[in-house]
């Protein structure tokens, strides 16, 4: 009877143990920011060319990058090697680009174009300065040999982006 | 030449941002880049120039005010471009509100090899309207110190209304009989200068020097005293019998002087003649 009492208790207190999961919520925000400074436009020098260059009647693209905490991010910058609106081409469309700093918001980060990356149509800086920097890219496209562009509209895409190191 | 550039209104402070104090050269005075307001602060600056410069060279570049109450410098903001190759700079630095009477001449300075070109500094201030409440005729509680508003006050009454017309009224009535009195006093006190001046040139032509009156009773006490001494003929208290009295005396000279009686009549008939002038002013 004893035995039966006692393992109706432990089966009382077994029914009533309970479990409970708690969250734990972290919000992380973005230390880098890009945004968009200057739209590009291409400039038509000759028929079979498209530049940004203002020289060739273009404006270059620029993007800010701002950097709160220094030595953490790297910018990535990828001039276009194609065109994303663009009249039916029938010929080879051959790219050529460069970024670069346009402006700083501190004297040391003029050693950024120094220190840069590049491979392919990828220009890499790595943010060391906390601060604002302004990256211009530049891009040009020569159409066939010497061949001219049809007429219409053509659109090409810079993208940018910031990357934890 | 003032470059204030552009400011805002909130219901309390003004917000605003200075035009560029460095497109007209490396020197500027604060008092034409940002307003003489009382209570004006700038809370940041904000510059921007392009270095040129080999990447070997060192360079510095000081972009600085003085400061207006002290020796040294309230703002002095310094990029560092040793062995760096030249770029643009465009940098805001917050200042903490420094009231604008500490902000003294500014300047961009350059240190070492290299030149500075595209320059643009700009001040960040903000500052609450009225907070002198003299500083803006505008301002509520604003005093006149010339007293112009109180005039104003005075002035500025109900015209309109029958109180004041009826007082408009009685002021002009009351000055213009005042006016008329006055007049009036005038033109006695004229009369009266004249009638002495006559009288008193009639008794210098007399050789008198006393007045008319005091000469009458002169006349009186000469005329008593002599009945009383008896000097006096009887005769001359003698009835004249009527009839007729021929001429006896024969009047033998040749010239006739002036009759000296003649004149003093004729005086006196000039005061008579001004006696009766002036009873039409009175």
């Amino acid at each position: 009877m004893f035995k039966k009492t006692l393992l109706l208790l432990a089966l009382g207190f077994m029914t009533s143990a309970n479990a409970e999961e708690m969250e734990v919520i972290g919000n992380v925000e973005s230390k880098c920011v890009v945004v968009p400074d200057t739209a590009g436009v291409y400039g038509n020098p000759s028929p079979s060319i498209l530049s940004s260059d203002p020289s060739d009647g273009g404006v270059d693209p620029i993007v800010r990058f701002d950097v709160i905490q220094a030595s953490f991010y790297k910018a990535r910058i990828v001039h276009p090697n194609s065109f994303s609106e663009a009249p039916s081409l029938n010929d080879v469309v051959n790219w050529t680009g460069d970024t670069a700093t346009d402006q700083v918001s501190d004297a040391n980060m003029s050693a950024y174009d120094a220190a840069k990356i590049e491979f392919d149509n990828v220009t890499e800086f790595d943010l060391t300065v906390a601060g604002s920097t302004w990256f211009k890219t530049e891009s040009q496209a020569d159409y066939g040999y010497g061949k001219a562009f049809p007429a219409g509209v053509y659109r090409a895409v810079v993208s940018a982006e910031c990357i934890a190191i | 030449m003032l470059v204030y550039c552009s400011s805002s209104y909130s219901s309390e402070a003004v917000y605003g941002t200075s035009g560029n104090a460095a497109s007209a050269g490396y020197n500027w005075v604060m008092s034409n880049i940002i307003p003489q307001q009382t209570g004006l602060t700038v809370n940041s600056v904000i510059y921007r120039y392009t270095t040129e410069k080999n990447t070997e060279d060192d360079m510095l570049v000081h972009v600085q005010n003085e400061n207006a109450r002290g020796p040294g410098y309230i703002f002095r903001e310094t990029d560092d471009w040793s062995g760096l190759a030249g770029n643009t700079i465009n940098k805001t630095v917050p200042v903490g509100m420094i009231d604008i009477s500490y902000w003294g001449n500014g300047s961009i300075e350059v240190e070492g090899n290299g030149t500075v070109s595209d320059a643009g500094v700009y001040y960040s201030y903000q500052y609450i309207p009225c907070e002198d409440v003299q500083s803006d005729p505008t301002c509520p509680g604003y005093v006149d110190p010339t007293g112009a508003a109180l005039v104003e006050q005075a002035i500025a009454v109900d015209t309109s209304s029958e109180e004041y017309i009826q007082a408009e009224l009685d002021r002009k009535a009351n000055m213009k009989a005042q006016k008329e009195e006055e007049e009036r006093e005038e033109r006695k006190e004229f009369a009266e200068s004249k009638e002495q001046e006559v009288r008193n040139s009639l008794e210098v032509l007399l050789g008198l020097d006393l007045g008319a009156s005091l000469q009458r009773e002169q006349d009186t006490l000469l005329h008593n005293a002599l009945v009383a001494t008896n000097y006096l003929p009887q005769v001359y208290f003698e009835g004249i019998n009527g009839g007729e009295y021929p001429e006896t005396v024969k009047l033998r000279d040749a010239n006739l002087p002036d009759n000296r009686k003649g004149l003093r009549v004729g005086l006196a008939s000039e005061l008579r003649h001004q006696q009766l002038v002036d009873l039409q002013y009175d």
